[in-house]
């Protein structure tokens, strides 16, 4: 799954104070280029060649037309494949549909993960066991449980139907789940909050895990115990893990791709068809590569304006309360 | 956290005993049918516990399409995760120990890498394989994992070196071992923790990946299972057989799960303290 793709904010990127004054390595040293840079170089060539390279191409693309089949070279054109993307029926559908997901997905998927984590947080028996269940899901790769989700959903012989039908007798509730655009993308929302919960609630785990005793006991002492103390003490007290739970699951939520291109393929209609769908559609069946980098780009900005206010709303809040 | 109610236990452990029967419910669900034979799958209604149970499907999972999914899944995942761990562990320990005019920038710049999606790489990926030869080969798919993996690999191997203390280096560095030297025979051995991590997040991200898989290799030879396996979702009669490949290829990450479990949360949960 996209563990890779965390965004660890380490705060020992500003120069710490352990961080040692340059060393001069052996013979290279004495030429005066600096010894890290070779350790860094083989590194820096990979991520320079598959990713900031297409990051830079990809922007240029984008304000071209080129077609992949029919143009040899791509031709300027500015702005207009931003214009018309906005004016494009499928793609705003598209940015429409991504949003709906992402929105469901964020709340479900930050409140449950919270939820968890505060019950996994107490001291109860078979809580290993309640741990490794709830993690699971976090390595199984996720186009394969999209082929579990489908036979689950499956109308005649899957689980689901059966399990309303036959053995709670509520035959009026089983339907064709992947056939209606609301319950598609209900499924799909459920297939990625079963993913990703567990990643979540690690991390919620972790904030919890740094809130001290002390703030704890002290609050025992003025009386506040259960709900309360949970409302009052613990929760005030994630500010900083909101940042970071909530930054990964703005981009995971807007990067949705696998799960409607492996369950639905954006149906039925264009129902579940959502952002990085349509931009590897247009880009790898129309070969239209210059509209395809614009959209992929509009959606690189929202991700970008979405996590950059989520940081400065956690900053202001925690700086409220500090 | 002080000790709950003897009532709020019970209800705790209840909500909790459902929540595990959810997350756990499609992973015994794909298990149990891969044990159906072909008659018992479409049963209606159907029977959760297989009534015959039978091993035709995983006899049938060794045909020559799906050994070749699993080749490829294999040789791009080991080999990717190879790549990573060195490159991120020469560039860890470039960061943590050799910082030079500008360290910070690069760093900054790498990090940055995290937030754009994919999406955005994979026409410029596709044109330069394209003109390269790359497109459907193992090594096509395993080089830009291994780029994709690089960022936070190199964040963890970053941390693991900076906590080695300063004095240990300096006295390999009065023995009068040179830099690589002393990278690898002191510093690495010493970063072991980091690396486990990196082998173990690395193998998961690579083996799963769906996005560039997708994306660089259309014909189904040279497709990993991540992909290749999708291919089958409408091929009713193969379901049983399907199920049985699934889980071969899920198994190999549960069972590192499971044996790794301690060392994985508490890795992630380190990396988001830190945040």
């Amino acid at each position: 799954m996209a563990l890779s793709s965390l965004p660890v904010a380490d705060p020992t990127l500003k120069r710490s104070p352990e961080v040692p004054r340059p060393i001069r390595g052996g013979r290279r040293g004495k030429r005066n280029l600096p010894v890290g840079v070779l350790f860094i170089l083989p590194a820096f060539l990979f991520i320079f060649v598959f990713m900031l390279y297409p990051l830079v191409s990809s922007g240029y693309m984008s304000l071209t037309e080129y077609n992949f089949v029919y143009d040899s070279t791509p031709k300027f054109i500015g702005l207009d494949n931003y214009f018309a993307a906005f004016q494009d029926s499928t793609f705003v559908t598209a940015l429409t549909n991504t949003f709906v997901f992402g929105a469901f997905y964020f709340v479900i998927v930050m409140v449950s993960s919270l939820a968890i984590a505060l019950l996994l947080f107490q001291k109860l028996r078979f809580n290993s066991f309640y741990r490794s269940a709830v993690f699971v899901p976090i390595v199984v790769p996720l186009s394969l449980a999209a082929l579990v989700f489908l036979w689950i959903l499956q109308p005649n012989y899957g689980l689901l139907n059966h399990f309303l039908g036959d053995v709670l007798g509520l035959h009026f509730l089983t339907q064709p789940w992947l056939s209606n655009g609301t319950t598609a993308m209900g499924s799909i929302i459920v297939l990625a909050a079963w993913a990703s919960i567990g990643f979540v609630t690690i991390l919620f785990l972790a904030g919890l895990q740094g809130i001290s005793n002390d703030t704890l006991e002290a609050a025992e002492m003025d009386g506040a115990r259960g709900l309360r103390k949970v409302f009052y003490i613990v929760l005030p007290s994630l500010r900083e893990t909101y940042i970071l739970t909530g930054t990964w699951t703005i981009i995971h939520a807007l990067k949705v791709f696998v799960e409607p291109m492996v369950m639905t393929d954006g149906g039925p209609g264009t129902s579940t068809l959502v952002v990085y769908q349509q931009v590897y559609l247009t880009a790898f069946t129309y070969f239209d590569m210059g509209y395809a980098s614009a959209m992929g780009y509009i959606l690189g900005l929202i991700i970008l304006v979405l996590v950059v206010l989520n940081f400065f709303i956690g900053k202001i809040r925690a700086d409220k309360d500090a | 956290m002080v000790k709950a109610s003897l009532f709020s236990r019970v209800w705790m452990n209840a909500v909790l005993v459902v929540l595990a029967i959810l997350f756990l419910a499609p992973l015994v669900y794909i298990l149990l049918n891969s044990f159906k034979p072909a008659g018992e799958i479409f049963q209606v209604p159907q029977s959760i516990l297989p009534k015959e149970w039978t091993l035709e499907n995983y006899l049938a999972a060794t045909s020559k399409g799906f050994i070749n999914y699993f080749r490829n899944s294999v040789v791009i995942t080991v080999g990717g995760v190879f790549l990573t761990v060195l490159l991120s562990s020469l560039a860890g320990y470039g960061f943590a120990k050799l910082p030079f005019r500008g360290t910070n920038f690069v760093l900054l710049t790498i990090v940055a890498t995290l937030t754009v999606p994919l999406v955005i790489f994979l026409v410029p990926m596709f044109l330069m394989e394209n003109e390269l030869g790359l497109l459907d080969t193992n090594l096509g798919l395993l080089l830009p994992n291994v780029a994709v993996s690089l960022p936070f690999a190199i964040l963890i191997m970053r941390a693991s070196f900076i906590a080695i203390p300063q004095e240990i280096e300096e006295s390999a560095t009065m023995d009068g071992a040179g830099v690589l030297r002393r990278w690898w025979t002191v510093m690495l051995p010493m970063a072991r923790n980091g690396i486990v991590l990196v082998v173990i997040m690395t193998s998961y991200a690579i083996w799963g990946e769906y996005t560039m898989a997708k994306t660089l290799s259309m014909d189904p030879p040279a497709m990993p299972l991540s992909v290749g396996l999708t291919l089958l979702k409408g091929e009713v009669w193969q379901y049983g057989v399907l199920a049985a490949v699934i889980v071969l290829a899920m198994l190999p990450p549960i069972i590192v799960f499971i044996v790794f479990q301690k060392h994985i949360v508490s890795g992630v949960a380190q990396g988001a303290v830190k945040g």
